[in-house]
């Protein structure tokens, strides 16, 4: 037998078989994974080939009831529960590894591609939204990509059919510009304004889109006496990206805008999926005069698939489900598993897994 | 086995799935380069009618901001519908690529994940290479939520039934962040309020000293350390309930009476061995016992030769030459008389403890001794034996030895102290967590006094009421400067360098021009200064190799961007925000026009320089 047809052999065998074969010729062998564990028994046996395989040979016959494994790892992957090898140590308890089949990679690409154009019909969330605004502050945290900039847009249209002026802050001057761009369209030039440090643009319309801290100098002008008509008809403030309120620099400035910002005016923050999102509500409810409206969901409106792809051009899915397996972070598909551990032996110095 | 994939795999990859338009996020700004370099010699181009497609987006770009109309990237952007996106680049440029990717013209976008916050257009598909970003100088893990930013560029709404973030690993990935980032909870955010002098100078002049308290109370700050100290006074009710066995028993404050006994009795025992083993006797004939002094012993006479404690006990002990020539040690306690005679003695280190002539005289002078000899008069102290045990005398003070309370007492002293301990921390925190706020503003408070911008009664004094108008970082040194009249005669071009070299906070390293004699003159000053303020404020970098990029910018009005940008190894994209945040901090002084009639003026004639050509197409 080469060594070639006998490091095949030894990958059909099950771990437990090579961890025997191993005890007393490789050095802590309980460390290896099993790729690497065929590496280093034909490493240690390669001035006697024929006694590793004479050894592997009466392991077999140990276990005749062991039917012929077929050396893909998708093997791993049958249902424990279906039919479990009855005297097979029990898996251990922590991890649900090998309990479920990971999903085909066919699986996890389904549903590729473009819906038909739908009419668009607002989320619920953001119905609940819009409606608290009509009485109340409402802190909005719900993932990127939700839809939060409908809720500012219909919020600000709302406010301006009351004849209020409505000031939007984004943290980023790239952000206001393509906000400006994109509230122009809507609403039309005349009707939007932006505010930058050295430039004023249509500074008398309806909506005027700024940073946080030019809103906050125009709010402490407006607090040292200097009158400001557009803050005396302010009827809507919306912060997007209001988790800018953790920024170590900047978030300071989120805070004297939401303190010093007029009773009379609503708050909309508008934010990524945070932690503490009752806190913000609680907190304004605590300042503000009326208390405050927390609208928040997690769940994307597109979903969201991982996928693993080594860089050899293998695509896999990241994990066994198809979609994120939300509050498990262990249950890696056992492909992408393989792969990433094939990546670091292949990649690190030592050849050795880092943990 | 190359460390990461190639690009051109990674798009044809991409492309055979179907899994494209993607943004591919990448460590650096050099990666997005190098991507995009990588696809120049590419065979896979796109079929004409998307390269016109995008040539046609680009051209209405274009026209509206004509300053990328020379980009580099343009002719690979058209030929494989990839782009690079990076804060290198100019705010035009990436809007250009937004608005590609908007119109799905690009199949990938190459962006740094520094930026994933900018980056505001989805795709379907997001590649993450990487598992920790650069922050200040440091490589960071990604965070929960910053996974989750990423991650949702991915999944076009109405255009995607499904969004895909894809791993593909570099050196260094590690893959347990990102799957417990794309799992997990993003985590809570907490408040990170300063409190900075131009803030103190805005509250006290729209508010009374006596409110400000109040407005402070109203920040997140305070909410969430409220939230900490009402979580402390929750175990403080606790520790009440676990104190109450241990209320007043006979006396009110029994712990603090009991510690104190506690302590004074362990402390006893030490000095009080030394006086159990001696008898007032000895003690007191001691002193006597010098060397040359004649004593009696039990059998015969003898003279001390030195006196000594011994080491282990400190039993007083004495050297003895007896009638014979025999020198002996023995306890102080065996001399039954001191007698009042004294001989000369020549001591000496070591046996037999006296000068050899020394001790034949005294030898001599032993056998020559009368057979009566007066008793030296030694009073000796009755009234220590009166009260052997010394510790009565001393605890005598202390109801507790005959207290009805007392086991009591010493068994819950050690329980109650540590609850009460507890007690006393969790108070103190509560205080500090409820005023610290406050003491970090009237700590402000101080410091604006001793320079003069508020009077000793908290009002803005004149200086005050001007420098309330500087409200950008290093305040202080900006106000001070100008109180200095470091600006005064400064050209436009001088006083931009000056700004830009304040505002920059990036010590990015490369090539510059070089900086003017006057500039670099007006830099040495403002060094000077922002040190002495160091304790104050931290002072910036104030980098004149930074300064000088920006003077040179106003200095020449026939400078070109192109010109400007060949005279440095800054990236485009930094020398345009470099320019962009100088012309905010030279508004700030614009505001100064009434105090500062020729500073503003200045900073004006400056702002109108820096604002041309690519500075002026954006707002």
């Amino acid at each position: 037998m080469t060594s070639n047809e006998l490091e095949q052999l030894l990958a059909q065998q099950p771990i437990a078989v090579l961890h025997k074969l191993a005890r007393g010729r490789v050095h802590r062998h309980f460390r290896a994974g099993k790729r690497r564990l065929i590496e280093l028994l034909l490493q240690h046996s390669s001035q006697n080939l024929a006694g590793l395989e004479s050894d592997l040979h009466a392991l077999m016959s140990e276990r005749p009831t062991q039917p012929q494994i077929a050396p893909t790892p998708a093997r791993q992957t049958v249902p424990r529960h279906t039919a479990p090898p009855p005297n097979r140590r029990p898996h251990r308890a922590h991890e649900p590894e090998s309990t479920e089949p990971g999903v085909s990679l066919a699986a996890w690409l389904e549903g590729l591609g473009v819906p038909s154009p739908q009419p668009f019909v607002p989320d619920p969330w953001q119905e609940e939204a819009l409606a608290g605004l009509a009485e109340t502050d409402v802190v909005v945290s719900v993932p990127t990509g939700s839809g939060k900039t409908y809720v500012a847009v219909e919020a600000a249209r709302r406010a301006m059919d009351e004849n209020r002026t409505v000031i939007y802050t984004s943290p980023l001057k790239a952000l206001s510009n393509t906000k400006f761009t994109e509230f122009s369209k809507i609403f039309g030039s005349d009707r939007v304004g932006i505010l930058t440090g050295d430039r004023q643009d249509n500074s008398q319309a309806p909506i005027l889109i700024m940073t946080t801290e030019i809103l906050r100098n125009l709010l402490y002008d407006a607090a040292s006496g200097e009158i400001d008509v557009r803050l005396d008809t302010l009827g809507l403030v919306i912060l997007d990206e209001s988790q800018y309120l953790a920024d170590p620099e900047r978030g300071v400035v989120w805070e004297e805008t939401i303190i010093f910002c007029p009773s009379q005016a609503k708050l909309l923050l508008l934010s990524a999926s945070i932690g503490n999102p009752q806190d913000i509500a609680d907190w304004l409810t605590s300042i503000r005069p009326s208390p405050c409206r927390l609208v928040r969901h997690s769940k994307r409106t597109v979903p969201l698939r991982a996928g693993f792809l080594h860089p050899n051009g293998k695509l896999t899915p990241l994990f066994r489900t198809a979609g994120i397996p939300y509050g498990h972070p262990g249950q890696l598909h056992p492909e992408a598993k393989r792969l990433f551990l094939q990546y670091e032996e292949d990649t690190l110095p030592s050849g050795r897994p880092r943990r | 086995m190359p460390p990461s994939i190639h690009p051109v795999d990674l798009i044809a990859a991409l492309r055979e799935k179907s899994l494209t338009p993607a943004i591919v996020f990448l460590t650096s700004r050099r990666a997005c380069d190098e991507a995009m370099e990588a696809f120049d010699h590419a065979h896979t181009v796109l079929p004409p009618v998307r390269q016109g497609a995008i040539a046609a987006a680009l051209e209405r770009v274009i026209a509206q901001y004509p300053s990328i109309a020379e980009h580099p990237l343009i002719p690979t952007v058209q030929r494989i519908g990839v782009a690079a996106h990076h804060a290198g680049h100019l705010p035009s440029w990436k809007i250009a690529i937004e608005e590609l990717m908007r119109q799905g013209c690009l199949d990938a976008v190459f962006a740094t994940t520094t930026l994933a916050a900018g980056v505001d257009f989805p795709a379907r598909t997001v590649v993450i290479t990487q598992s920790s970003i650069r922050k200040a100088r440091d490589f960071m893990d990604l965070t929960i939520g910053e996974v989750q930013q990423i991650a949702g560029r991915a999944g076009r709404r109405g255009k995607d039934y499904v969004g895909f973030a894809v791993v593909t690993p570099s050196p260094y990935i590690d893959l347990d962040v990102l799957t417990k980032g794309f799992t997990g909870n993003p985590e809570a955010i907490d408040s990170q309020f300063t409190i900075s002098y131009p803030m103190v100078l805005n509250l006290l002049k729209a508010h009374p000293h006596e409110q400000i308290q109040a407005i402070l109370a109203k920040s997140f700050a305070q909410f969430q350390l409220n939230q900490r100290a009402n979580v402390l006074e929750g175990k403080l009710d606790v520790l009440h309930t676990q104190m109450e066995p241990f209320g007043p028993r006979v006396c009110t404050d029994w712990i603090t009476q009991w510690h104190t006994f506690d302590q004074a009795r362990r402390q006893k025992p030490h000095r009080h061995q030394i006086a159990r083993h001696e008898s007032p006797e000895v003690t007191a004939r001691f002193h006597f016992m010098t060397p040359g002094r004649v004593v009696g012993l039990n059998k015969g006479r003898g003279i001390v030769l030195r006196q000594y404690r011994s080491k282990g006990q400190k039993s007083p002990m004495v050297t003895v030459l007896r009638a014979g020539g025999a020198v002996t040690e023995s306890p102080a306690g065996i001399v039954t008389d001191v007698f009042d005679r004294l001989f000369e003695c020549t001591e000496q280190q070591g046996y037999p403890w006296c000068a050899p002539e020394s001790f034949d005289e005294l030898l001599y002078q032993l056998t020559e001794l009368p057979t009566r000899l007066p008793l030296l008069p030694i009073l000796v102290s009755k009234e220590s034996d009166l009260i052997p045990d010394a510790i009565v005398q001393s605890l005598g003070d202390f109801p507790c030895p005959t207290c009805s309370s007392r086991p009591a007492c010493q068994k819950d002293y050690l329980m109650a102290s540590r609850l009460r301990q507890e007690q006393q921390r969790h108070i103190k925190s509560i205080q500090a967590l409820r005023t610290s706020l406050w003491h970090r503003f009237q700590e402000r408070i101080e410091v604006l006094q001793t320079f003069g911008y508020l009077s000793p009664t908290s009002h803005l004094t004149d200086d005050g009421e001007w420098a309330r108008l500087i409200r950008i970082d290093h305040s202080l040194l900006i106000t001070e400067l100008i109180r200095a009249e470091a600006f005064a005669g400064a050209d436009p071009a001088v006083l931009t360098g000056v700004m830009a070299s304040i505002a920059h906070d990036d010590d990015r390293p490369g090539a510059f021009p070089r900086v003017s004699t006057g500039l670099s003159s007006l830099l040495g000053q403002v060094r000077k200064l922002a040190e002495s303020l160091s304790p104050y404020e931290d002072p910036p970098l104030l980098r004149a190799d930074i300064a000088a990029v920006a003077e040179r910018w106003v200095s020449d009005p026939s400078l070109t961007w192109i010109g400007l940008c060949r005279s440095t190894t800054m990236a485009e994209g930094d020398i345009y925000r470099l320019l962009a945040r100088t012309l905010e901090f030279l508004s700030q002084l614009h505001t100064l026009r009434s105090t500062h009639p020729g500073l503003a003026d200045s900073a004006s004639q400056a702002i109108a320089l820096i604002r041309r050509g690519v500075l002026e197409e954006l707002p």
